[in-house]
This record gives C-alpha cells, sequence and structure tokens, in this order.
C-alpha cells in the first residue's frame, strides 16, 4: 500500500493511538521557527472554540527544520494556546510531529498528511502555511466549517488585499485559471485549504507526488483538481493577506507557478476545454473588512525594463509568438516607457501562445516560461503605471475586464490547441 | 616490310578488340552498379525521410534551433537534409564499388579508403550536430537567465558562449575527420588562445564598470532588481 511508503511506522503507531477523528489540521513545515508557536497557537483556538466536541488532530509534516520547528510543535505548551481561548475542548487534542520520507518539498509533505488524513477518516481536513503569523482560529474555522457542515469538498481562502498587489495572481494565473477552468476563484495559489476525505481519497489516487508538479507547484494543482472534477468547491474569507517571509528569487518564482499553471492546464485539458465563460464559487465567510495599502511602487522601472528585454529576447520569441503578436509588442517597446500600455488583448493573446508553444513544445519547456517573464513584467508595470493612484473599485473593474478578455479569447486558444500536434 | 606492317596492325586491331571484348563487360557492370546503387540510394533516402518524419525530426530540429540555421543557409529542412546526406553516402559508396570494378590500378584502394572515411565522417558529423544543439540550449539559456537576472549585454554574453562551444565542437568534429589535422589544431590552439587573452585583457581593462555592475547584482542585500520591489504574490 501506498500509505507504508508514506507513513513511517512511528507515524502509523500514533494514528492508530488517535484512531478516527473529526477534524485533522495539517501544517506542513521547514524552518519555519520563527512562526510555527503562532500557528500551533491558532490552531489549539481554533480546536478549542469552534470543535470542542470533535475529535481533533494536529499534524506537522517536517521537510528536515535545521532550527528546531518540530520541537517548537512538540513543545507549545498547554497553557500558552489555552489561557487565551474562552472555551476549553471537551476531548484530547492530539499533536503529531513528523519529518517526511523523500525529496524536499510542499508535495511530499502534503501526501503525508493527506495519507493520515484517509487512514484516520478524517472528516474535514484543514492544510495551513505555516510561514505567517496573521492565521487566525476564525480562519481555521471558516476552512473547516464549510466542509464539517455543509458538505464541501474544497474551500479556498479569499485574502482581503489591495486589487494592485500581487500581479502574478491578478494579472496571470487567476484570470487564466477562471477563463480555464470556468470558475471565478480569487486565490488560486493559496497555501492554504480545507477539504473533504473524498477530495483526499482523490488526491492521493493521481499520480503527480513523485513528479515535479508535486515537488514544486502543489498548491495550483491542489486547486485545479478540485475545479477540474466533480467535487462541490467554495470560498471563505480567512485573513488579511499574509506577507510571507519567501526569499525566493523572482525568476525562479516565476518559473515554478507558470510551469505548474501550464501543467496543470495541459493535465485537465479534457475539462476545460468544454467549458465556457465562468460561475461564481459560493463565499461561505465574508472577507474581513480590514483596510489594506496600495504597493508602493508604480510599475516604472518595470516599464523601462520591458523594451530593452523584448529588443534583447526577440530571436527566443520568434518561435513562440504569432508574427502579429510580436510585431505588436515591438511597436510598444519602441515607445517611451511612461508610454508603454500594454492593453487587455495584447497580453492574453501573450499568455495563450506562450501556453501553445508550451504544448506544442517549440523550445525547451522552462526556456518557454523563462522567455515570458520579462513580458510579464512590462504587463505589469504598465498596469501598476495606469492604476497606480486609482481607487480600488476602479481597479477591481479593469482586473475583471481582463479576466473578461481572457475568457473571450479561450475560442481561440482551444481552436489552436486541437491543432497542436501532440 | 610491308607484310609486317599489316601484321603489327592487324595484332594492334586484335589485342584492341580483345582488350575491348575484356573491358566492355566491365564496364556494363560499372554502369549497372551505378543505376543500381542510385536506385538504392534513392530508395534509401526515401525511407530515411520517411523515418525521419515518423521521428518527428523537424520538430525537433525546430525546438533545438537548428531549422532556422538551415533556413537562413538556404538548406532544405532537416530531414531532406538527412536523406540527401545518407543518399550521396551510399550512392557515393556504389559509385566507387563500380569505378573499382573497371580496374584502373590508380584507382585501386579508393574504394577502401573511402569506407575507412566514412564512420569517421558520421562521427565528426554527429559532433557537430550535438554540438549546435548545445551551443543554442546554452546560448537560450545564457540569454533567459541573463535578461531575467538583469545582468548588462545579455545578448553579448549568450552569443560569446554560443560561439565558445560552437569552435569548440567545430574544431573536435574536424578532428575526428581528420582534414588538415595538423593546421586544425594549430588554427584552434590560436584562435582560442587569442580569444581567451583578449577577452580577458578587454574585461580587465574596459570592463572594470561592468564587472563591478554584474557583482553588484549577484547580491541582492545590496541591490534590489526592479522586478523584486513588487509581492508578486
Amino acid at each position: 500500500m501506498a500509505q507504508d511508503s508514506v507513513l513511517s511506522d512511528e507515524l502509523l503507531h500514533h494514528l492508530m493511538a488517535v484512531g478516527h477523528v473529526d477534524v485533522l489540521v495539517g501544517v506542513p513545515t521547514l524552518n519555519n521557527a520563527g512562526t510555527i508557536r503562532l500557528v500551533v497557537k491558532a490552531v489549539h483556538q481554533a480546536f478549542a472554540r469552534y470543535f470542542p466536541r470533535d475529535r481533533t488532530v494536529l499534524i506537522n509534516s517536517d521537510g528536515g527544520s535545521n532550527d528546531g520547528t518540530p520541537n517548537l510543535v512538540r513543545n507549545a505548551s498547554a497553557d500558552d494556546t489555552e489561557t487565551l481561548t474562552v472555551s476549553h475542548s471537551l476531548r484530547t487534542v492530539h499533536r503529531i510531529s513528523t519529518p517526511y520520507h523523500g525529496v524536499p518539498g510542499k508535495g511530499n509533505a502534503l501526501r503525508q498528511i493527506m495519507t493520515a488524513a484517509e487512514l484516520t477518516q478524517a472528516r474535514a481536513v484543514a492544510v495551513l502555511n505555516a510561514d505567517v503569523s496573521s492565521i487566525t482560529p476564525e480562519g481555521i474555522a471558516s476552512l473547516v466549517r464549510p466542509v464539517r457542515d455543509q458538505q464541501y469538498d474544497y474551500v479556498a481562502p479569499v485574502y482581503r488585499r489591495h486589487p494592485l498587489e500581487g500581479p502574478l495572481v491578478t494579472q496571470l494565473i487567476r484570470p487564466l485559471m477562471r477563463a480555464a477552468y470556468g470558475w471565478q476563484i480569487r486565490e488560486p495559489l493559496a497555501p492554504e485549504f480545507g477539504c473533504s476525505n473524498r477530495f483526499v481519497t482523490h488526491c492521493l489516487e493521481q499520480d503527480v507526488w513523485d513528479s515535479e508538479l508535486g515537488r514544486v507547484g502543489i498548491d495550483l494543482w491542489v486547486t485545479g483538481e478540485a475545479l477540474a472534477g466533480s467535487f462541490r468547491c467554495c470560498q471563505t474569507g480567512v485573513s488579511p493577506h499574509p506577507a510571507t517571509s519567501s526569499r525566493t528569487p523572482f525568476g525562479e518564482l516565476f518559473g515554478q507557478i507558470v510551469s505548474t499553471a501550464f501543467a496543470c492546464l495541459e493535465r485537465h485539458a479534457t475539462y476545460w476545454i468544454g467549458r465556457n465563460g465562468s460561475e461564481s464559487l459560493p463565499l461561505t465567510t465574508p472577507l474581513p473588512s480590514s483596510s489594506v495599502e496600495a504597493p508602493a511602487t508604480d510599475g516604472s522601472r518595470l516599464t523601462e525594463a520591458f523594451a530593452r528585454d523584448l529588443q534583447n529576447l526577440q530571436s527566443v520569441l520568434e518561435p513562440i509568438l504569432s508574427q502579429d503578436t510580436l510585431t505588436s509588442l515591438t511597436r510598444l517597446a519602441e515607445k517611451q516607457g511612461s508610454h508603454i500600455r500594454y492593453h487587455d488583448d495584447l497580453w492574453v493573446a501573450t499568455v495563450y501562445e506562450f501556453l501553445l508553444a508550451y504544448q506544442r513544445g517549440v523550445m525547451r519547456r522552462e526556456h518557454i516560461v523563462q522567455a515570458l517573464a520579462p513580458l510579464y513584467l512590462g504587463r505589469t508595470g504598465s498596469f501598476l503605471r495606469q492604476y497606480s493612484s486609482a481607487p480600488e473599485a476602479e481597479v477591481d473593474e479593469a482586473l475583471e475586464s481582463l479576466s473578461r478578455e481572457f475568457e473571450r479569447l479561450k475560442p481561440d486558444l482551444i481552436q489552436h490547441w486541437h491543432r497542436s500536434p501532440r | 616490310m610491308a607484310q609486317m606492317i599489316a601484321n603489327a596492325i592487324r595484332q594492334a586491331g586484335t589485342n584492341f578488340v580483345e582488350s575491348l571484348a575484356l573491358f566492355l563487360p566491365r564496364v556494363v557492370t560499372t554502369l549497372a552498379i551505378i543505376i543500381v546503387g542510385w536506385l538504392i540510394a534513392m530508395l534509401i533516402r526515401t525511407l530515411v525521410r520517411g523515418l525521419a518524419g515518423w521521428l518527428r525530426i523537424n520538430v525537433a530540429a525546430e525546438r533545438f534551433g537548428v531549422a532556422p540555421l538551415l533556413r537562413t543557409a538556404d538548406l532544405p529542412p532537416a530531414d531532406a537534409l538527412l536523406g540527401a546526406i545518407v543518399f550521396w553516402l551510399v550512392w557515393l559508396g556504389f559509385l566507387l564499388s563500380g569505378i573499382d570494378v573497371l580496374g584502373f590500378t590508380s584507382l585501386q584502394g579508393l574504394l577502401a579508403s573511402f569506407w575507412a572515411f566514412v564512420p569517421r565522417l558520421v562521427l565528426g558529423l554527429a559532433i557537430f550536430v550535438i554540438g549546435f544543439v548545445v551551443a543554442n540550449f546554452a546560448w537560450r539559456a545564457t540569454l533567459l537567465a541573463a535578461v531575467n537576472a538583469r545582468v548588462p549585454s545579455p545578448r553579448l554574453l549568450s552569443g560569446a558562449v554560443r560561439w565558445l562551444v560552437l569552435i569548440l565542437t567545430g574544431a573536435m568534429a574536424l578532428e575526428q575527420i581528420a582534414v588538415a589535422r595538423s593546421v586544425v589544431l594549430t588554427a584552434f590552439a590560436i584562435a582560442f588562445g587569442a580569444l581567451s587573452l583578449a577577452v580577458a585583457i578587454a574585461f580587465g581593462i574596459g570592463g572594470g564598470g561592468i564587472a563591478k555592475r554584474i557583482l553588484e547584482h549577484q547580491f541582492p542585500e545590496q541591490q534590489q532588481s526592479s522586478a523584486d520591489e513588487i509581492s508578486h504574490l
């Protein structure tokens, strides 16, 4: 059985002692000593406040931290967590910290948590991000409750964030996923989610765990799998968007995320090719009403670099982009940085042509994705320049318009997708 | 006297006819070998092109950057080029076999030399093709990495990498084919040494500022790139 290789004897022993559970919260970690105490504390508070009668377990799957993260989880004192709670859990709160085996990466940690959830027949599972300190007991409860009480299979978080924040999400991944999968999911890259045992079993049956997708792009794959399968999905407002401490350089981050998105779309092509338009997902908990600040940059440095990058990459872009798109981009790059307006239709055509080039394999796939990065920065810079002083509602409308443009041009993508040699 | 002359002429004629009788079958055999060889070479070319099409050689050539070079050099697509190379190798083999049948002493051994040369030629071509693919890969990887890392003059850098690999593999291929081996070795050593020295001097004297900027880019704590000034997630 797969469980034998994923779960160590020690973990199996612990889980057998725990028995069946109602709520399982999994926290994958790797050197998160700075934030893990707060996360564990929030989990215990959530168990005590919102699930006092449920059988609960917290599983920390650690990738080999050398900063004492597992010890911090094991030694998080009850007093530390419970003095702040109003009510106390009526059942024993189990807490297990265990290393996972195999290649370091969130995929293996998630696989271990899901395997444990399947073994303990957990009714509701929540996976948290150990890298943030802003997680609240209410946020954890809002990920669990729709599964436990409303029979949803997958709960995606919605963060309160300024619409100019996170351009990789708002300019590329969100509208692309929305147009393709036909669901208006706001945070497809969120590292936190809630899910049902049915969804867990489905995920464990897939063959991605030992692949590159399982190693670096598991969050996006989980979202795609939920949207493409016959699962009941919803969204829930959890907290302000967490400020992560990720130090991954931009190029590497961009490559990982876009490669994963393209790989997911290729994997789920049979599902999304038949979808038209998009539907909204139910929001089970409203967004927190905290205020958020706009990013400090106006994108001017990004647009200034765009023209130079485009000229440098001309020969790489030729086999990827159509002549029309390349000509439009070249004309755009001839303008002064402050006058560059990378319009929605051109940006969508660029993204779709890159996706088709990825599917056809016109060159090494990692090169295709890397070549998109400077164009993404150009588009981001153009958007930031245009809307840096605009009210939030206007920016939201611009993002909605971009998403609709992705949907409008989807038939072109499908037409060329069918023509592409496999 | 006249009788002697007549006998000599008759003898020469007889000898000529005998030689012709001996030589004509060889000519016919040679022609037959050449014609049959041509037909076989054509057949093999068709098979090779079909196999190349099935293996999607043209797609691979496009992917590895060989196809644009072929177009620039006004050469046929990769599958047709491969077929043509195989055709000429096979037909040249038959041609030399046919000539060998004629029995010209000066051409004796040509066929053996040719067949000894073919493996070296094929290996040399293979080295060059692999070198070209590697050079193209290295060029594109360097260019993309340099652009995304904001390294100055990315095209110059990636072009230098590409030519370095091409020169190296070109020299290796010529060494394998054994065409003017000493000339190739000497020329390569001089050119490579001169190039390295020129780059070192140019970079040392004139490129201090560029080196400084490159080093500064490697330390994000000291200088943040424009791409990193916003939170992308």
